[in-house]
């Protein structure tokens, strides 16, 4: 077991931000912390890395218990913090350099990891350039190579896509999941349940500081009724209609709306067919249809009664 | 470790334009100013003083007192430069600006002016002094005529009763303690350094630092090493300021190098403790921190007499304990000391009071960094 946090309590003020919270990461998982804006991921996060006092609670890393002074635990984790955290007066290599060389004391050595990192995140152009002349998306990389560079066992990253282009999202969702095959383990906070459902292989969905649901992407989609979504695009579908697929077999809940017919159906065969055939024997006219299987945010949905993006 | 983080904390530090120029340039162009705006006070020329004297039949008749003005108003150097004119005359005269005292001449010698200043201060001796002697004359003839031949020696010798015993080898030079509290401002600056350094240590003031603070390297260390780096930038500053003061503006420091250079250590040493101990206790943004710690310099360089060099004395004796407890002023009087006192008693109780306020700062920062983790971040 890389993490083990057992029954966190975390309170600011008032506010529980953190509700008994326990979570296992594995050796070799991404393992993904799902929740909107202010549900406790971060907070989850900082408790772990012994950043934040808490209330009650037991958190183990690497099988031994976390503390601000275990560093033979400390040199084997790398952070990618959800702001970038770099030395404004650095270029590009001094920066990477600077927070490898305070893991690794060998010069050789870690010259060696700088330019392995410098060349992992695609900086080599840039190696010169101070943090202030790179884009928002270089910046991003520049962070997480300084993160990374001193080749953790266990890399933390919180919320690293956030005001990030797609093409660079895309390159760092990339090295994520090479830095796993690599052999790192990997702990990923985000509010992009895209991103989480791509890369994660095992997921946590928290809410309110409370573990909602845990297990593979599939696992999660498993506890929920919903089998599938199918969108109709049509013009001329009256409410008479409408009434008559919600009574369809498997049908939960059927919405019209800017021309769009979404209906969403509970497990089960045969569902395409059914709305299909119906359409069919109306004679109702339509342009595009298609199915979707269920997204993470359907089961933060079915669980919370919201949006996740909310 | 500490070659790795001070080295790379001596490249973030020289290259933090903002910061150089507060610590190193704009006391250069302070200095600068400060000797373009008080060069000439001490200069020793002394310009005659213009003044009218009202023509009556009194002054006609008072030779004694005629012989004396154009004694005084004669020479490579003359006290007075003397209009003779009549009661309207001088009025006009006074008013145009053209004298700025006129006399007139009856059973005593009265001075006209329209306001105070240092010529009409010398003036009204100057008559107060010959109404003293000539009433002095007038005494001796009347009870002794016989001694009237020692009269003479009596009034052009005059004796002091009181001996002069030298404190020092220097002159007094209240110009210097701008120079001197411009260094101390300097010293004191160096808390922006300070104040960064806890920023990038405590997890709970930055993101930077609570990536640092993930690093397996002791806090203190960290600390330790990058205060190192700091003092050493923050020093060679104060240095070269001083050699800039010295060599290329003539401000005088004495003849004290190595104490001299241990004042601007120690000095180094309270700038970077106060920011950052300011840094630590106060919990609020950078920009708060350096308003507090930019306010508090300029009002301490202000009560040490950077402005205006009688606050500091009016200071010392009304409120010595603020004297005592204003970082600026016990750097600035550690250099005036070095500069005029021949003993070093004085030095040593200002270098004194500073190690003392290195110490409640730094102990006041320990207490606040040794805290592992924090409440929020």
């Amino acid at each position: 077991m890389i993490i083990s946090v057992k029954n966190l309590v975390k309170r600011y003020g008032d506010l529980l931000a953190l509700d008994h919270l326990s979570l296992e990461v594995n050796e070799g998982e991404i393992y993904g912390l799902l929740g909107p804006n202010g549900s406790g991921k971060t907070t989850a996060i900082n408790c772990i890395l012994s950043l934040l006092d808490y209330h009650k609670g037991e958190i183990e890393v690497f099988g031994k218990p976390m503390s601000p002074n275990a560093y033979d635990i400390k040199k084997n984790i790398g952070v990618i913090m959800q702001n970038v955290a770099v030395f404004e007066e650095l270029t590009s290599y001094e920066n990477i350099d600077y927070f490898c060389g305070l893991y690794v004391n060998d010069k050789a050595l870690r010259r060696q990891m700088v330019e392995e990192a410098i060349e992992f995140v695609g900086l080599n152009e840039f190696r010169k350039f101070y943090p202030k002349k790179l884009s928002g998306g270089l910046l991003r990389r520049l962070n997480i190579a300084c993160g990374i560079a001193h080749k953790p066992k266990l890399i933390i990253l919180d919320e690293p896509t956030v005001a990030v282009d797609p093409q660079s999202r895309n390159k760092i969702l990339e090295g994520i999941v090479e830095l796993n095959r690599q052999g790192a383990t990997i702990v990923y906070t985000s509010h992009y349940m895209e991103e989480v459902e791509r890369i994660c292989s095992k997921i946590t969905i928290l809410d309110k500081g409370k573990v909602i649901a845990t297990g593979t992407k599939d696992q999660l989609k498993s506890m929920i009724t919903l089998g599938e979504t199918i969108t109709v695009e049509t013009y001329d579908i009256t409410k008479d209609q409408i009434e008559l697929i919600r009574n369809l077999p498997h049908m939960s809940q059927v919405e019209y709306k800017d021309n769009l017919l979404i209906i969403k159906s509970d497990k089960g065969k045969n569902n395409l067919e059914i709305i299909l055939d119906f359409i069919k024997k109306q004679n109702i006219n339509f342009g595009k249809i298609y199915t979707e299987l269920p997204t993470l945010n359907d089961v933060f949905l079915e669980i919370t009664g919201k949006e996740l993006r909310d | 470790m500490f070659i790795h983080i001070f080295t790379y904390r001596l490249k973030c530090l020289l290259r933090d334009k903002e910061m150089i120029f507060w610590t190193l340039l704009f006391p250069l162009l302070l200095g600068t100013f400060f000797k373009m705006a008080l060069g000439g006070i001490h200069d020793n020329s002394f310009e005659t003083i213009n003044i009218a004297v009202v023509q009556s039949d009194s002054y006609n008749v008072s030779s004694d007192f005629k012989n004396v003005l154009e004694r005084v108003s004669t020479g490579d150097k003359p006290m007075f430069n003397v209009t003779e004119t009549d009661i309207l005359g001088a009025r006009k005269l006074i008013e145009e600006r053209k004298v700025i005292a006129y006399l007139t001449v009856d059973d005593e010698i009265k001075v006209f002016v329209q306001q105070s200043g240092l010529g009409q201060t010398i003036v009204k001796i100057f008559v107060e002094n010959y109404q003293q002697s000539a009433a002095a004359v007038e005494t001796i003839l009347m009870k002794d005529p016989q001694n009237m031949d020692t009269i003479g020696g009596l009034l052009s010798t005059r004796h002091n009763y009181l001996s002069e015993v030298p404190i020092s080898n220097s002159e007094p030079n209240g110009i210097l303690i701008a120079f001197y509290s411009l260094i101390a401002m300097t010293c004191v600056f160096g808390a922006t350094m300070g104040l960064k350094e806890v920023m990038d240590i405590q997890a709970d003031q930055s993101e930077r630092a609570a990536r640092s603070s993930l690093v397996p390297v002791n806090k203190l260390k960290r600390y330790l090493y990058s205060m190192a780096a700091s003092l050493v930038i923050h020093f060679g500053e104060v240095v070269l300021l001083i050699a800039y003061l010295h060599f290329a503006l003539g401000v005088d420091f004495g003849e004290r190098t190595p104490y001299i250079f241990l004042t601007a250590l120690i000095g180094s040493a309270t700038g970077l403790s106060f920011g950052s101990f300011i840094s630590s206790v106060v919990k609020k943004s950078e920009g708060i921190k350096t308003a507090i710690m930019v306010s508090t310099t300029m009002i301490g360089s202000f009560l040490a007499g950077m402005m205006f060099h009688q606050i500091k004395y009016i200071v010392s004796e009304n409120v010595p304990f603020l004297a005592m407890i204003n970082p600026v002023n016990i750097i600035t009087d550690a250099f005036y000391s070095l500069y005029y006192y021949d003993t070093l008693r004085r030095y040593w109780l200002n270098m004194g009071l500073a190690t003392i306020f290195i110490i409640i700062f730094s102990v006041g920062t320990y207490l606040v960094l040794r805290r592992q983790k924090y409440a929020s971040i």
